[in-house]
């Protein structure tokens, strides 16, 4: 992966810009993660929604496995997990801070590893379905998941399930802070492993699938495969995104918050499509452009923000079919690097 | 690449965007005292979310035109900043950030529903925001050594422990069986958690104990199930909808069951939407308008319910009520306090003590309100189809004598 010298500027740029954005806005730091979070889940979707065809509405399966994950084993290092959850968290135990971080760190990495592992297996027996079919399916997941966790009752069940309150460490700012930046260093770590994969040949045979995934597989392709590592990748990361998540809300209820498929499950892919899907920046734009949106225009619409959500689904639709980035590309397609012979151009308008 | 220009001027358009966005409102404007509250306008509980927004409102006016909040010699009205949680705790949680950090709001009330407040008490809790509650009741909010947290009402597990009461005195002290149906949802699974205890210490029987989905539209294989085991008591408990869809299937599938107990009945309004099908139905309630307290603003039930009726053109519902009486906790523990300072008017409220038209109020360690009972009562109609909501008990306040065993849908 080389960089050019406008690309480092742009990066660096952004970097640095991350770091310094909670100093910048102190007010906006839980926002910020959420942003970081949105971007991730947008990110990780357009690899299947975008590069691969498959319109996956069940990436929030690994998002809401993470986040239980996440929480249930940075309370089960220490403490009994079911005496916790009781009776709606009645009992009340408290985390010393090295408890607290040590249990956030193996957390996060049970959150990612087992959906990681999840997708492996679900992946290997719906990823033979296509189109609607698979889109279904994946629906069907995520509500399912919501269900049944709501009848768990090691993990609180319909009383939902409070994690671990964040140690009086440092000032007031140090929490959000501590999850801003957590949450940023995953959304940079999602855009450098998005990144190097698109510049691989992962991404044409993702590509190749997308637009005819026979043609692929008689050229000797083992789609499948790539197929099921692609969503593992994407389960990966959508687990982190959940498992900070779970902790930056301080409060998981099994259909709301971690299975949240009418919400973050639908998020996700309109932020993608806003965006641009089968770009790498689409989805960061849409996911950005969104958030704001919705936080701008929730505080003007009270109780009619929902209306307001759908005029800018049916907005995009209609003007922005290809998103923010596919616009933008027939706009000034030199931009992007494509030469367009005007004669050419007007020859074919003329066919028409 | 030159797309990285336009990706550069996108991000600094987004900056601009959100520094210009930042708006603060100090906890005191002028002569305004500014509280905030994130209320489910949308969503699974916007029924319930606008009741508790129509009793904030109700008193903001009311404690506003008849003097305003005295502090320090000077008078103040109340301001309230209302966001829309849309019933979902993830949002609440950010909202409640955002009216702390963003808007500068410097005392809370609290949201409608357990799950919500759950979701916000550790926020307040983390900067120091007190929180006047009326719409949380889980048992577990008050055990977590929450210190900023008050809520004016009683805690869930002791809404239907009374029935179950009822149940076993009519059956001469013996225990009963009961059948369970709880949505899967904080508050409505702690209410579950109440009736156990009172099965367990009434040597009563459970014969059914389902869960029930979120945004309660169906529970027709639980009545089946009822209608088979004739279990003495059927225990229900969903929020409104839960209380609707309960009334509307029990009288289409015509489940004859000696007791109903339910929650939520008048925030559905059910004697107005299901009139005699509701009848006989027990319903626990934080409030009621022939209690006999008495205030200075709102003087009492009655007169709440009247002026409340004129204005929002539709009778209190207990949560309306509660919210109310939130803001007469505020406006008391500001006065003794008589700072804005967040620990003084904190350590006011924790020494609360006063009647308000809803009842008293006195808290706990934990922050639950101990001096007020919950009460039980009875939709019950006459002979033209015109039905009320009568209280049976406790004693103390009933108006009406409990009608015991529900007669069967036959000889209705």
């Amino acid at each position: 992966m080389s960089l050019s010298k406008n690309n480092l500027i742009l990066y660096s740029g952004i970097l640095i810009f991350g770091i310094a954005a909670p100093f910048l806005f102190p007010a906006f730091k839980v926002q910020l993660s959420i942003l970081c979070v949105l971007i991730v889940l947008a990110t990780t979707w357009n690899i299947q929604g975008g590069e691969m065809g498959y319109n996956s509405f069940g990436n929030i399966l690994f998002y809401g496995l993470g986040m239980y994950l996440c929480a249930s084993v940075q309370v089960g290092m220490f403490f009994p997990l079911a005496e916790w959850t009781e009776s709606g968290g009645e009992k009340t135990f408290v985390h010393t801070p090295a408890q607290f971080f040590q249990g956030m760190a193996v957390g996060l990495i049970v959150a990612a590893v087992v959906p990681t592992i999840v997708a492996g297996l679900i992946g290997y027996s719906i990823l033979g379905l296509r189109g609607h079919y698979f889109a279904i399916c994946t629906l069907g997941l995520g509500v399912a998941a919501g269900e049944i966790s709501g009848g768990i009752e090691i993990i609180g069940a319909g009383q939902g399930f409070t994690t671990p309150p964040f140690p009086d460490v440092g000032s007031l700012d140090s929490r959000g802070e501590f999850f801003y930046f957590l949450s940023f260093f995953v959304l940079v770590l999602t855009f450098i492993a998005v990144r190097g994969i698109y510049s691989t040949r992962f991404k044409l045979i993702l590509n190749a699938i997308r637009d005819n995934e026979d043609k692929a597989e008689a050229m000797g392709i083992e789609t499948m495969k790539y197929k099921i590592v692609g969503w593992m990748i994407s389960a990966f990361f959508c687990g982190l995104a959940g498992g900070i998540m779970g902790g930056l809300v301080g409060y998981i209820d099994s259909t709301d918050v971690a299975f949240d498929g009418r919400e973050m499950g639908v998020f996700m892919v309109l932020m993608a499509i806003l965006g641009g899907k089968g770009t790498l920046w689409g989805p960061i734009i849409g996911a950005t452009v969104f958030h704001i949106f919705k936080e701008g225009f929730w505080t003007f619409f009270l109780g009619w923000q929902y209306v307001a959500l759908g005029v800018l689904i049916v907005v995009i639709v209609i003007y922005f079919p290809e998103g923010i980035m596919g616009w933008l590309r027939e706009k000034y397609p030199e931009r992007f690097g494509e030469v367009v012979d005007e004669r050419d151009r007007k020859a074919q308008v003329e066919l028409k | 690449m030159k797309i990285s220009k336009l990706i550069i001027s996108f991000i600094s358009a987004a900056v601009i965007l959100l520094s210009t966005s930042v708006v603060s409102f100090a906890k005191v404007v002028g002569d305004k005292i500014v509280l905030g509250a994130a209320i489910s306008l949308t969503g699974k509980y916007s029924s319930n979310g606008v009741h508790t927004q129509n009793g904030y409102n109700m008193a903001v006016d009311r404690i506003n035109s008849m003097g305003g909040v005295k502090v320090g010699g000077k008078t103040y009205k109340f301001d309230i900043i209302y966001y829309d949680d849309e019933s979902n705790p993830k949002r609440a949680a950010q909202l409640a950030e955002r009216l702390i950090s963003q808007d500068g709001v410097e005392f809370m009330l609290g949201p409608y529903s357990s799950g919500l407040t759950k979701a916000i008490a550790p926020v307040t809790e983390k900067y120091g925001v007190p929180m006047v509650e009326a719409n949380g009741a889980s048992r577990s909010l008050f055990t977590k050594g929450y210190k900023y947290l008050f809520a004016v009402l009683a805690p869930a597990n002791l809404y239907l422990d009374v029935a179950i009461d009822l149940a076993v005195e009519k059956n001469n002290g013996k225990g009963v069986t009961v059948a369970m149906a709880f949505e899967q949802d904080a508050f409505s699974q702690d209410v579950r958690l109440g009736v156990l205890d009172a099965i367990k210490r009434t040597g009563s029987k459970k014969v059914i104990d389902d869960k029930l989905p979120k945004e309660l539209n169906d529970m027709a294989a639980t009545l089946v199930k009822v209608k088979q085991m004739k279990p003495d008591v059927l225990v229900v408990s969903g929020h409104t909808k839960g209380a609707l869809t309960a009334i509307r299937q029990i009288s289409e599938m015509k489940v004859d069951v000696p007791m109903l107990a339910m929650t939520h009945c008048d925030a559905a309004k059910l004697s107005k939407q299901h009139g005699k099908n509701s009848q006989y139905a027990l319903c626990a309630s934080q409030w009621h308008k022939t209690l006999t307290y008495k205030d200075d603003f709102f003087k009492d039930g009655m007169t709440y319910d009247a002026d409340f009726t004129k204005e929002f053109g539709y009778a209190p519902p207990y949560q309306a009520a509660e919210s109310s009486a939130a803001l007469l906790v505020f406006k008391d523990a500001f006065e003794r306090a008589n700072s804005f300072d967040q620990k003084k008017v904190r350590d006011a409220l924790a020494a609360t003590n006063m009647q308000t038209f809803y009842g008293n109020i006195k808290f706990a360690e934990g922050g639950q309100n101990v001096d007020k009972p919950m009460v039980l009562f009875q939709v019950m109609c006459d002979d033209g189809g015109k039905c009320e909501n009568k209280v049976v008990a406790p004693t103390k306040w009933a108006s009406a004598k409990l009608i015991h065993p529900i007669p069967s849908w036959s000889k209705r």
